[in-house]
């Protein structure tokens, strides 16, 4: 799960601690596990750590952590970067696509783009393992059908994204 | 290399309803091309345009080179009948002719001999692996087998473009996917662009290009 990408772009919006980035990813994926503080303070500290967040105001004291994050230029680009790269297609990256997909809509990213190329990458490993030379084992053409139908849904769910959002674009 | 295929900025409408909205495309020899989109898109309207079942309101359609708008009617449908090959949903083929007088039909309309026009249609029945049924009528066989027959007589001409509308729409997965490997096999071998409009994601992830189209228009094109 692509915890670090989903701080920063919570920090695209504007510095925060660590609270309102915890209040935010609950409120983009209200039906997801809840992100647990312990997580969110320890990938705010790597992705300090990195470069790709800083600290820009700590109040001390004994009240609760009022420690300000922010992202910086290169938090900015490697968001971007991830914002542009399409899911590796399996079974199962579907979740990280929904996540990629919310995270671009949230931080106005092109979406319609990000869903176009994940779409391109599930058509090309769905022609890779149809191409996928027969080998003896009897098992290997049934994972490979299973493969095939997940990623052939996870290409239903893109196209019907693919024009909920053109028809929002259309409406604006 | 001139392309196999071209439509540029192609304008269609149904009485009031505009379908397409100025379509450019190129297809190389040898190319496939999958055209996707939601029903009503205007995909299929792309295709008929580019077979000139319809001829636009607006743009032109050029096959290997030649404007179809620009040729007198009857050099128009001797280049549609010699260097288009279309395979339809349900195949259309003519229900009281066996398969092989099916497939040799638009060598017979184009003046070929009989003998001649037979042997070349046995030919592509073998190629498509139904050689066996060649004097079978159409109601006889399993859609599969008569997509099969449709694919050979959309190649017995030898064209330069191959329009396929919903290929496999009629059949169930597994034959579907067989007709497919039959047209792409088909197309490859005989060198011609192929271009087909489907809602079928296995469909499209076979082809180089994708063309997704949305409310008349290009909606994205990419490389597969």
């Amino acid at each position: 799960m692509a915890t670090a990408e989903l701080v920063l772009g919570l920090l695209s919006a504007g510095p925060a601690h660590g609270y309102d980035v915890k209040r935010g990813h609950d409120a983009w994926f209200p039906d997801s596990r809840p992100l647990a503080f312990g997580q969110v303070y320890t990938t705010l500290g790597r992705l300090e750590r990195d470069g790709l967040v800083e600290v820009i105001d700590k109040t001390s004291g004994g009240g609760p952590d009022r420690t300000i994050y922010a992202l910086t230029s290169k938090g900015r680009d490697h968001l971007s970067d991830w914002l542009n790269d399409p899911v590796p297609p399996a079974w199962g990256s579907a979740d990280e696509v929904l996540r990629k997909l919310v995270a671009a809509i949230r931080t106005g990213g092109d979406a319609a783009g990000f869903l176009a190329r994940q779409r391109a990458s599930h058509l090309r490993r769905i022609r890779e393992l149809r191409e996928t030379p027969a080998d003896d084992d009897p098992t290997s053409p049934l994972v490979r059908e299973y493969v095939v139908a997940h990623l052939d849904a996870d290409l239903r769910w893109l196209d019907s994204a693919l024009d909920r959002i053109s028809e929002q674009r259309g409406t604006r | 290399m001139n392309a196999a295929l071209e439509l540029e900025r192609i304008e269609y409408a149904y009485r009031r309803n505009t379908a397409l909205r100025g379509v450019s495309l190129q297809l190389k020899p040898g190319e496939v091309v999958a055209v996707t989109g939601a029903s009503g898109c205007g995909k299929s309207t792309l295709l008929h345009c580019a077979a000139g079942i319809l001829t636009p309101d607006a743009g032109a359609v050029q096959v290997d080179g030649q404007d179809l708008a620009a040729l007198p009617e009857e050099q128009r449908a001797a280049l549609r009948r010699t260097k288009v090959g279309i395979v339809l949903q349900f195949g259309q083929l003519v229900p009281d002719l066996p398969l092989v007088d099916n497939v040799a039909l638009p060598l017979l309309l184009g003046g070929h001999e009989r003998g001649e026009a037979h042997k070349a249609a046995m030919n592509w029945l073998d190629q498509v692996g139904i050689a066996d049924d060649a004097d079978a009528v159409p109601g006889e066989l399993s859609g599969g087998q008569t997509q099969r027959a449709a694919v050979a007589r959309a190649l017995v001409t030898g064209p330069s473009v191959v329009l396929a509308d919903e290929p496999t729409g009629s059949l169930d997965s597994r034959a579907g996917q067989e007709l497919l490997d039959v047209l792409l096999e088909a197309a490859r071998y005989r060198g011609a662009a192929l271009l087909m409009v489907t809602h079928d994601n296995l469909v499209a992830a076979s082809a180089n290009r994708e063309i997704r189209l949305r409310d008349g228009l290009i909606q994205h094109e990419v490389s597969l």
